[in-house]
């Protein structure tokens, strides 16, 4: 690692408006940051730290069926949350098997969500719950839904003074959930695919679907024909042999050291007819 | 039961034989065990080094200028700049190959052509990315069967080191990649297939893994007058000792190796690895230098043998083998290291734990442009033991046999010839594959699952000779209050030789083993060991701390005698004091040891003693295999071996499991990934090793066994555990769903492309 | 070390103060150290140790403010006002824990380079859950690698040590 200069404001607002060149980047958690100056892909003259900035950006809460949380709120503080647990039980399942308990202990919701890395466990998770994630730079600031923010492989919209302030998860509320992580090596490898659904469903009468994949493609993808094939349909394995044929169809799905395309589109089929299963019979 | 005329002393009263907590395990529990990670040396430079991006090529230009002027850079060393101390820098066990720094050409990605040295590691570290070099790129040779033929040759011309007379007829040999052909030759293997019932021919693969210390390879080195002073991460420091004073002409008694606590070895901390580099930085700017390496460059210093094995078979239609051939091609990398022993050791064993007439063995060495291949828990067992149980399994379903009663009618007993022609004693192979059968209630029925979850079992063992012949050396110091040092070079990496050998000592001394304190390997002051591999150091160490603690407990009675002391009833410290006159003086008891060995004949591979103790170690899994996915959960591990009798049993029953576990993930999915000879996965984040998730139920068993031979009974543990795990499992995949792996690792992808092709719907790339 | 650190590469050195085991400290601090270098360099602490590097093995494990982080992974800086502890604090009275003596106990370590990071985590797992299931065992230490393979023998100590733990109080 090289040296460089660390600065600590004391509003996010302020932060945002440090960030003016390449050469400044923003800290939160600092795993992901030191992560990539460690393998020298990252050398900044000077690291932001958001540590200082007003306490309301670490906060979770929960209000008008939404959960608001801070982007600087680190993921065990989601983790361990009861406001999270009651709200989206998801969020909370899925935080138990995301990377390992110091990790967690100090990376923060902002920094998961803008890193980037389609391996990140909870973007899928937070799309299909309907997230939507707020922004803030020197200036004001912006709103948009957490899957627009993706544009590519550890790429988003987000500009150069722009920061993540809070994400905005509307409650599971009668919607059931279930996030299958599937590990083709060890069982704490990244992801060789993420499978997020939620359902809005009577019985196996599946009124509502949202279908969110990761890992497997370049960024968390929201796999529409899918949610066509179960959107209206009684579940049976005809209809999950349907969405699953949508699925690996539609998905640009790629390979890597965890599996070839072909086998991990045979993953997806399998793992979103086992997502679907798993939400219907928690009900 | 008898030794040499001595009764075969395991009472329930004494030391040996009971599991006692390891002797450091208080300071490892704290933190404060050391190890030459921690090491701060006043002045100390930090070297870092520069690798080649490229994997073969010759080196046109090495251009340090930018580099040298990066503030706080202490000088920037090149291969150029080694020969002015070393002339010939080029070292290695067995061939003298592995130039200390890389001069004229490299011959791997990842291989060492420069160091930066500065106080400050992160100073190092930005002016080695600085560093240019313009290579001319020659083709290379990643593939050992392809190795064999190729137009691509790693080494122009062989330089043996000259200590193995096997080796000496490949001096100065040019235009080939062998650096050692094993050829073993028994009965008639041809005549015996045309008479065969059945013959059977399989080839089997193994990948490239790695060994993974979580201590990296480090090294340190204090200039001294004249001298040098090496502080490593080693496992063989009589080694390092013999080859930097070889390197630097200099006698051995001005060099110095240290070695603390290792933070794990397996077989990669071996030899010399950064201790000549390190060397010759220290001269070169007389202070004291240390490198340590990260984990990714663990990647580019030594990884395991990747194999290709055929193995072909004649078999009688009432399941005996009458005749085995086998072919092994080992893929060494681009220096030899121990490569060549590997090959020939592990040919002694090829045809399995199996009494058969006929054998023809040939066994391959070979210089690819990767990495280099070296030993590593099991030295080359666990990738013949896959091919053969494999193969073995496969035939007996083929025959529709029980696969334990198929192994059972050619099981290789005591008292009979082994494929070298060296006579089997004291190796429980029968006992072993008795025992596994029993644990697993081999004869009951097997639930095997339903729907998408099929569940099948399997088993396997195998067996291995040990390193022979090898010298071990200790001394006994029993001090005038009756504690007492003991000084041997075995290396404390985890496998517990120090509260071992403690074991011993106090057994044979009739005192406590908390009287009794291990002096850490430092060559200036413990004598010689060959080193810690190859599960040598029970055995031989143990034998000779044996002799060592008996010399001292001779001389004590001796003393006590001629004071007119009841020898048998006088305190030590009263002996002592009648002696000396105080509480003064030692008695200093030594031992060494080395067992009998004859070399194997050249053209037959045969001799009447190849090893001086047999390892015998069998596996039993249970899986669940996931029809849709692919993904096998192994659900049970079972491991039963021939350890003799343990010193330390519960020490040695976590030997068993550990290597079982490390096993199980060159099983599953470690695997070293290449692209065009550069590793593309050098880290924990992308080769992943088995973590507490991962693991199955586990069941450790050592069977009713005594090694005559060996100190209380006792022999080697460290590598048993990982024989059989690969064949055991891939064996119960077949059991569970009906396919055949010849390839390892045992991915999902495999399994269930396995399944779709016996599907006939094979899934398309 | 650091003077000449500082000379050579214009780096703003900064004082931080913390507690470190209980003691206050202060320690002047280049900004891209992490906080094993701190230790070790500053301190001599050698227990949290780096060893794959990227916060996956837990080799490097250090408390701060009472959470487990990877001390590999977190900038020294960031402990300024902070309380540190690592393998090194001893309990009022010293001698060995709980949880250390049942890691003895069951045998849980053989090299031991992890076994300051497996207490650590230990720990913290038993403080919030006295009383873990294995599955929550295995889940809380999947974060911790141990080559030589001690997990078996590990989980029986987390067990061990729960059950000293309560007989204790």
């Amino acid at each position: 690692m090289t040296p460089f200069e660390l600065v600590e404001p004391h509003t996010l607002r302020e932060a945002a408006g440090l960030l003016a060149s390449a050469e400044v980047r923003p800290l939160a958690g600092g795993t992901a940051v030191m992560l990539m100056m460690k393998m020298g892909v990252l050398r900044p003259a000077r690291l932001v730290s958001l540590r200082a900035v007003e306490k309301r950006y670490s906060e979770i809460a929960a209000a008008g069926g939404e959960l608001r949380i801070g982007a600087l709120a680190t993921l065990s503080a989601l983790e361990r949350s009861p406001l999270v647990a009651r709200a989206a039980p998801v969020i909370a399942q899925t935080l138990r098997m995301l990377a390992n308990v110091r990790v967690r202990n100090v990376a923060t919701v902002g920094g998961h969500l803008a890193h980037a890395d389609p391996h990140m466990d909870l973007p899928p998770v937070l799309i299909a719950l309907g997230a939507r994630v707020s922004i803030i730079d020197p200036a004001g600031g912006r709103t948009l839904p957490l899957g627009e923010l993706y544009t590519g492989y550890l790429e988003t919209t987000l500009g150069r003074n722009e920061l993540v302030a809070e994400v905005t998860v509307p409650a599971q509320g009668s919607r059931r959930a279930a996030y299958l992580k599937c590990t083709t090596r060890s069982a704490d490898d990244w992801p060789a695919l993420g499978v997020a659904v939620v359902l809005e469903a009577d019985g196996a009468l599946v009124r509502d679907a949202r279908v969110v994949i990761s890992a497997a493609t370049d960024t968390p993808t929201r796999l529409a024909a899918a949610e066509n094939a179960l959107r209206g349909a009684r579940v049976d394995e005809a209809v999950l042999r349907r969405a699953g044929d949508a699925a690996a169809s539609e998905a640009a799905v790629i390979g890597d050291q965890h599996g070839s395309a072909a086998y991990k589109r045979e993953l997806l089929r399998v793992c979103l007819a086992r997502a679907v299963r798993a939400v219907l019979d928690e009900q | 039961m008898t030794i040499g005329g001595e009764d075969l002393k395991t009472a329930q009263t004494g030391t040996v034989g009971r599991s006692i907590p390891r002797l450091e395990a208080a300071a490892k529990v704290a933190g404060r065990a050391e190890y030459v990670h921690n090491l701060q040396l006043p002045g100390m430079l930090h070297g870092k080094i520069f690798r080649s991006p490229i994997a073969h090529g010759r080196i046109k230009r090495v251009d340090v200028s930018a580099a040298r002027a990066v503030a706080g850079v202490h000088r920037v060393v090149t291969g150029e700049d080694v020969r002015a101390i070393v002339a010939d820098p080029h070292y290695g066990p067995a061939f003298h190959d592995q130039p200390i720094l890389a001069f004229e050409k490299v011959r791997y990605a990842g291989e060492p052509v420069a160091v930066v040295l500065a106080s400050d590691p992160h100073a190092a570290e930005e002016a080695a990315q600085l560093i240019d070099v313009q290579y001319e790129a020659l083709p290379a040779v990643f593939d050992e069967v392809e190795a064999m033929t190729s137009k691509a040759v790693v080494h122009e011309v062989l330089r043996p080191a000259g200590a193995f007379p096997d080796l000496r007829h490949l001096q100065g040999r040019k235009n080939t990649n062998v650096a050692l052909d094993f050829h073993l030759r028994r009965g008639d293997a041809g005549g015996a297939f045309s008479r065969a019932d059945r013959v059977f021919e399989h080839t089997f693969h193994t990948q490239q893994v790695l060994h993974v210390p979580l201590e990296p390879f480090v090294s340190a080195a204090e200039p001294g007058e004249g001298s040098v002073t090496i502080h490593t991460a080693s496992k063989s420091p009589s080694f390092v000792r013999v080859e930097v004073a070889r390197l630097l002409g200099w006698p051995e008694n001005r060099v110095r190796v240290k070695v603390p606590y290792l933070g794990g070895g397996f077989g990669a901390k071996l030899y010399i690895k950064l201790e000549a580099l390190v060397t010759v930085l220290a001269l070169l700017t007389r202070r004291p230098v240390k490198i340590a390496l990260t984990m990714e460059e663990q990647f580019y210093t030594l990884t395991r043998h990747a194999a290709s094995l055929r193995i072909k078979s004649g078999v009688t239609k009432e399941g005996r083998i009458t005749a085995r051939e086998c072919e092994v091609w080992w893929n060494g990398g681009a220096y030899a290291d121990i490569g060549p022993r590997v090959t020939q050791k592990s040919g002694f064993t090829a045809p399995g734990p199996y009494d058969i007439e006929n054998v023809s063995i040939d066994s391959y060495a070979l210089y690819t442009n990767l990495p280099p291949a070296g030993a590593l828990r099991g030295f080359g067992i666990p990738q013949l033991v896959w091919a053969y149980e494999s193969h073995t399994d496969m035939i007996a379903r083929e025959l529709a046999m029980d696969p334990v009663e198929f192994r059972r009618r050619n099981i290789l007993r005591d008292g009979r010839p082994q494929a070298t022609g060296t006579v089997m004693k004291d190796a429980a192979i029968e006992k072993v594959l008795e025992r596994l059968a029993a644990r697993m209630e081999w004869k009951k029925p097997f639930e095997r699952g339903s729907g998408t979850r099929r569940r099948g079992r399997g088993i396997a063992i195998g067996f291995k000779a040990s390193i022979s012949p090898t010298t071990s050396v200790a001394i006994v110091n029993l001090y005038a209050d009756g504690s007492c040092a003991l000084y041997c070079s075995t290396v404390d990496m985890g496998q517990g030789s120090d509260t071992a050998m403690a074991q011993i000592a106090a057994e044979v001394l009739g005192i406590p083993v908390e009287a009794i304190t291990v002096v850490h390997p430092d060559t200036d002051v413990t004598p010689y060991d060959m080193a810690t591999l190859g599960s040598r150091s029970t055995y031989h160490m143990g034998n000779a701390v044996r002799r060592a603690a008996e010399d001292a407990r001779d001389k004590l009675l001796a003393a006590a005698r001629e004071a007119g002391l009841p020898a048998e009833t006088t305190p030590i410290a009263e002996v002592f004091r009648r002696k000396y006159g105080m509480q003064a003086g030692n008695i200093v008891g030594t031992g060494s040891f080395i067992p009998a060995y004859t070399p194997t004949d050249h053209d037959t591979g045969q001799s009447p003693n190849v090893t001086p103790f047999w390892m015998v170690g069998g596996t039993g899994a249970e899986v669940e295999v996931d029809t849709e996915t692919g993904r096998v959960r192994v659900t049970r591990l079972v491991n039963v071996a021939d350890v003799g009798k343990p010193v330390n049993p519960r020490i040695v029953e976590t030997q068993l499991s550990g290597a079982a576990v490390m096993q199980l993930g060159f099983t599953l999915f470690e695997k070293m990934q290449f692209d065009g000879g550069q590793v593309t996965n050098a880290s924990l984040a992308e080769y992943k090793i088995p973590g507490m998730r991962d693991i199955p139920v586990m069941e450790n068993e050592a069977v009713d066994g005594a090694e005559r031979g060996g100190p209380f009974g006792a022999k080697g543990v460290g590598e048993t555990g990982t024989f059989s795990v690969s064949p055991a499992i891939a064996n119960a995949i077949e059991d569970a769903v009906g396919v055949r792996l010849m390839s390892l690792p045992l991915t999902p992808e495999a399994v269930y492309r396995a399944l779709r092709a016996k599907q006939g719907k094979p899934l398309d790339d | 070390m650091l003077g000449a650190l500082t000379k050579d590469l214009g780096v703003a050195v900064r004082t931080i103060r913390f507690k470190l085991n209980g003691e206050p400290v202060s320690a002047e601090v280049p900004p891209h150290w992490n906080l094993v270098e701190l230790l070790q360099n500053r301190f001599g602490l050698t227990g949290a140790r780096e060893s794959c590097g990227q916060g996956l093995c837990g080799c490097c494990t250090v408390l701060v403010d009472g959470a487990a982080v990877s001390g590999c992974l977190y900038l020294a800086l960031l402990v300024d006002g902070a309380e540190v502890m690592t393998i090194e604090h001893q309990a009022a009275g010293g001698g060995l824990d709980a949880v250390q003596k049942a890691f003895i106990e069951a045998g849980a370590f053989q090299c031991g380079f992890c076994t300051p990071g497996f207490v650590l985590m230990t720990r913290q797992l038993l403080d919030e859950n006295p009383d873990p299931t294995e599955d929550d065992i295995r889940h809380y230490l999947s974060g911790n690698l141990c080559r030589c393979g001690a997990y078996p023998e590990i989980i029986e100590a987390v067990k061990l040590a729960a059950r000293m733990r309560k007989a204790e109080r």
